[in-house]
């Protein structure tokens, strides 16, 4: 088992981080009726695992046995019937999943799954909560439509069912849901709370830490704490005992899109485009989350880039990175931005050296 | 002329089984009766052209024996002669021109002189050697299969028929009976008729021929007339088999056939049948041709004989049809003479549509242009023009190579807006884009992508600025390909939005096609590319895969409540169970994931993508690892 799943607090109480907030959430659902609930902040930061132990907190440890279903779901939309799999984790007390993960018929997920799952209220028993518990992953990534048939559904069902809807920015979520639901923003940690998780990691494991190892962990983890831990057991298999000034690998993938960088700065033609296209097209293989590849390239390009171009390479990525969601076909809208950028790189190569 | 015997061999369908079982050679004296035999047998196979009109004609005008049966002798396809049957009356009859106005003569051919001159010889030479030899024992002709090629509606049987009648030779043809259909089927098994293959009739056909070459002349008694024995429609052949028989068949008959035999194969333009038929056709000739038979090909009949006929048929059924139209109705019709007939009969019979069109604006050269330049928005050409099609690869090789004319093209004349120097682009050597598209029937998507995996290699080294404005086209049109996706998906909403989504589709095949074509202003010099298909398919579908094995293992492998999304998956766990799976075995889960992630990354298209580089990068993890 992975540090990061190993050493997740399992309740409210044994939160090393946001313990503020898992005070307040502990309050609120043993104290009252529990009201739907959004989480939101960057990844790595805490919300999952907060999740996890309020439904621990409501239901106890029946919350943590699990399974994991692959169903297949039949939905009737009026004029044809459509097969929808979606993968699903679900506890006699709760079900958790993403509906993104059914692309632009996120709609019919929301729709029928979760009023099928609304509708069969669990008996109200003697000291149990007589509602379940849908937790619904990327938020953010559900169409508008989708998101629209969700707020219907949490209105209509709020009786029986509470939605704890997770995502990393509320900005994408509709007024309309977000009003509906106790917004809990999850701050990213801070350096020095993710050097004391780390700590108490090692002290745990028994490791020895030498001094600043773990700050400097925590300085590339970006103040994801999931991060953060994973570099720090990836350090501990490469090396141990630790050194100071052991180098603390980036993930592989990240490696790959700088190496892309240095080949998009070396020469800018059409056939390099070919070569960065087939790289390209080896990350997107691996499921890298074309977003998360142009981002990373951009900051790769912005690193070793010239003060003066850097506005204009920013414009068109967000210019690009807009068209990528409109569009379908990543691929064709990296490749797009990495061809803007060589014209604009070779443009001021010239300008400035003849 | 017009004297000539026409025997008939009627291997009929299989409501009458018991004549096709017994197909034989059957004249008759009487020409009324043979001119209805023979309409009969041949009406199915074109009906298209005469249908039910021509029967009438046949009927109605029963009492002009002479004068119809002179049309009826030479019934083929060709229609370049025209014989005077008083224009006005013939007016409202229902007969199409093409049935007509069938050459007679050899005058009145439209295929070039040399190449009817050439066959005619071909003839002449295999008849006298016919009836003059052929009575000597042992002599043997060794050549007698003439194979004519060509397209349709070129004029190959009307030349044979014109051929014939100057010749004074009797022709004997065969003619494919209609298919047969099942019910047909069912009701002739229940009267006991057995069913025989149309490939069957042919062989048996053939068989006959080559037994009994004497057989008709015995018969008919006009001994002295020669017989020229014309294959004019060879039996449809599906599958391997039976393409060997009709093989073997047409290959023993060119050697052993001993009356001079015509084969006119029709060459179907290659891109139009999908399947390889054409191949077979080729090979068929081929075998053909290895079996002692020569070889004539006809060439698409040319655009100023079209005219001259077309103009010749308006002075006969007195319509006022202006030259350029003709011209226009020549041009569209591609060679194919059968086809400008029938527009021209088309165009005459709606005057209507002809006064609509603004031709007379229109400068006689400024029409011609327009036809040239910008054919799309002749709506009325369009209307008679015969479709080319084009094959996709054909049309992407067009788009990618970026033909252009050298110096700026004088045609654009008033509608030239000014332009930045860096925005003007030279004349196209093509249709508008759009056309070429529809010629090749490309889906937008399946364009998009062809032009995305290959314009690369078509740009030149020095010009990024030009890959970037195709490359910006391309994600253009790709936003315009995904709309339906953003919009309401509902399927009621689906069925309404379909023309606003086939308009998507269509802008968005034209802004890829037309930004590759603007943006590609510096092309690479022209030489050898292959067109390869798009790689992104490839990596779609094992992204997909691998996407699939991470959900599979997303569980397993984490073994905790919590799911993790895709994206953390694949960008943080995964790697990171590679690096701690590797070294450290401890946990038995994890490093069966990491076993069976490792397997099918590798079996999937990880290598094939990029060979070099992933090796090295696999290389350089494992050297970092082991140092430690």
């Amino acid at each position: 088992m992975l540090w990061v799943d190993k050493y997740r607090p399992k309740s409210l109480d044994k939160m090393l981080v946001h313990e503020e907030v898992a005070k307040n959430l502990k309050k609120l659902v043993t104290e009252q009726d529990c009201p739907h609930l959004l989480f939101y902040g960057p990844s790595g930061s805490g919300k999952k695992t907060l999740i996890m132990a309020v439904l621990r907190q409501m239901f106890g440890a029946g919350a943590e046995k699990v399974k994991l279903e692959n169903k297949t779901w039949k939905i009737n939309a009026g004029s044809r019937t459509i097969d929808l799999e979606l993968t699903m984790l679900s506890s006699t007390h709760h079900v958790e999943l993403n509906p993104s993960d059914a692309g632009f018929q996120d709609r019919y997920i929301v729709q029928e799954i979760i009023k099928e799952m609304a509708k069969n209220r669990p008996i109200d028993t003697k000291g149990k909560k007589g509602y379940k518990v849908l937790v619904l992953n990327e938020v953010d990534k559900l169409s508008r439509e989708a998101q629209h048939s969700l707020r219907r559904t949490m209105e209509k069902y709020s009786a029986s069912c509470r939605l704890i809807l997770c995502c990393n920015s509320s900005s994408k979520v509709t007024e309309a849901v977000r009003s509906r639901c106790l917004n809990v923003r999850i701050n990213a940690p801070k350096e020095d709370e993710i050097i004391s998780v780390l700590e108490f990691i090692g002290k745990k494991e028994g490791l020895q830490l030498p001094p600043g190892f773990a700050a400097r962990i925590a300085a590339q983890s970006n103040r994801s704490l999931r991060r953060a831990i994973l570099s720090f057991e990836t350090c501990r298999v490469q090396q141990y005992p630790f050194t100071n000034n052991q180098v603390i690998l980036p993930m592989d993938w990240e490696q790959y899109i700088s190496e892309i960088a240095s080949d998009i700065m070396q020469e800018q033609s059409p056939k390099r485009l070919f070569l960065v296209r087939g790289k390209l097209y080896e990350l997107l293989i691996n499921c890298i989350p074309p977003v998360i590849i142009l981002k990373r390239l951009l900051s790769e390009l912005l690193k070793k880039l010239d003060a003066e171009l850097k506005h204009e390479v920013c414009h068109w990525a967000a210019y690009y990175e807009h068209r990528m969601r409109l569009g379908q076909k990543a691929i064709f809208h990296i490749e797009a931005f990495v061809a803007k950028f060589m014209s604009i790189y070779k443009a001021f190569l010239i300008a400035t050296f003849g | 002329m017009g004297k000539g015997h026409v025997v008939i061999v009627s291997s009929s369908d299989d409501e009458d089984g018991a004549r096709s079982r017994s197909a034989k050679w059957c004249s008759s004296k009487s020409k009324s009766l043979q001119s209805v035999s023979h309409r009969n047998s041949r009406s199915s196979k074109r009906a298209r052209l005469s249908g039910s009109g021509s029967r009438l004609f046949t009927e109605s005008r029963g009492g002009e024996e002479v004068s119809f049966d002179a049309l009826y002798d030479d019934f083929h396809e060709g229609l370049q002669g025209f014989t005077v049957v008083s224009g006005a009356e013939n007016r409202n009859t229902n007969k199409l021109w093409v049935d007509k106005y069938r050459p007679l003569s050899l005058s009145e051919l439209s295929v070039h002189r040399k190449k009817v001159e050439v066959v005619k010889m071909w003839l002449e030479e295999r008849l006298r050697y016919y009836t003059t030899v052929r009575r000597m024992p042992g002599d043997k002709v060794c050549n007698c299969v003439l194979l004519i090629t060509g397209q349709a509606g070129i004029g190959k049987s009307a030349t044979i028929h014109a051929i014939a009648a100057h010749l004074g030779a009797r022709l004997c043809e065969w003619n494919t009976p209609t298919p047969t259909l099942w019910q047909e089927y069912m009701h002739n098994v229940n009267s006991g008729v057995r069913y025989m293959s149309k490939l069957d009739e042919f062989e048996s056909f053939v068989e006959r021929v080559r037994k009994y070459p004497l057989l008709p002349l015995s018969l008919t008694g006009a001994s002295e007339k020669p017989v020229i024995l014309l294959i004019d429609d060879l039996p449809l052949m599906n599958g391997r088999v039976a393409y060997k028989r009709l093989c073997n068949c047409l290959f023993v008959l060119a050697r052993s056939t001993q009356i001079p035999t015509v084969i006119l194969i029709t060459e179907y333009a290659k891109v139009e049948s999908g399947d390889n038929t054409t191949l077979d056709w080729e090979e068929l000739q081929s075998s053909l041709e290895s079996a002692g038979a020569s070889k004539i090909t006809f060439n698409p009949v040319t655009v100023n004989s079209i005219k001259k006929i077309l103009s010749r048929i308006c002075k006969e059924e007195q319509c006022n049809v202006t030259v350029e139209q003709i011209d226009q109705i020549a041009r569209s019709s591609g060679g194919d003479i059968r086809h400008a007939i029938t527009s021209l009969q088309y165009f005459c019979l709606r005057p209507g549509l002809m006064h609509s069109f603004p031709l007379s604006t229109l400068s006689t050269s400024h029409s011609k242009e327009k036809l040239e330049f910008g054919p799309l928005d002749d709506g009325f050409s369009l209307l008679r023009g015969r479709d080319e099609t084009l094959s996709l690869f054909h049309a992407l090789g067009k788009f990618l190579h970026n033909k252009r004319e050298a110096v700026e093209g004088t045609g654009f004349g008033q509608d030239h807006f000014l332009l930045k120097e860096k925005l003007v682009r030279l004349p196209w050597k093509m249709d508008a884009p759009e056309k070429v598209l529809s010629q090749a029937h490309g889906k937008a998507r399946l364009i998009a992508d062809f032009l995305h995996e290959n314009v690369l290699d078509f740009i030149s080294d020095e010009a990024v600025e030009d890959a970037w404005a195709v490359a910006s086209y391309l994600s253009d049109a790709d936003c315009l390909l995904s709309t339906h996706l953003s919009g309401a998906t509902s399927p009621q909403v689906i069925t309404s939005k379909y023309e606003l989504e086939n308009i998507a589709q269509l802008a968005a095949a034209s802004v890829a096609v037309r930004g590759v074509l603007f943006g590609n202003s510096h092309p690479s010099p022209s030489r050898w590319h292959s067109i390869r298909s798009p790689k992104l398919w490839q990596v779609e579908q094992s992204s997909k895969r691998n996407k699939t094995l991470f959900a599979r293992n997303r569980f397993e492998a984490c073994s905790s409540l919590n799911s993790y999304t895709m994206s953390v998956t694949a960008t943080e766990l995964t790697p990171a169970l590679k690096w701690v799976g590797l070294k450290a075995s401890e946990g038995q889960v994890t490093q069966e994931f990491f076993m069976s992630s490792k397997m099918e990354i590798d079996g999937s298209d990880w290598e094939s993508s990029d060979d070099l580089d992933t090796e090295a990068m696999g290389e350089d993890d494992n050297d970092e690892i082991e140092e430690w």
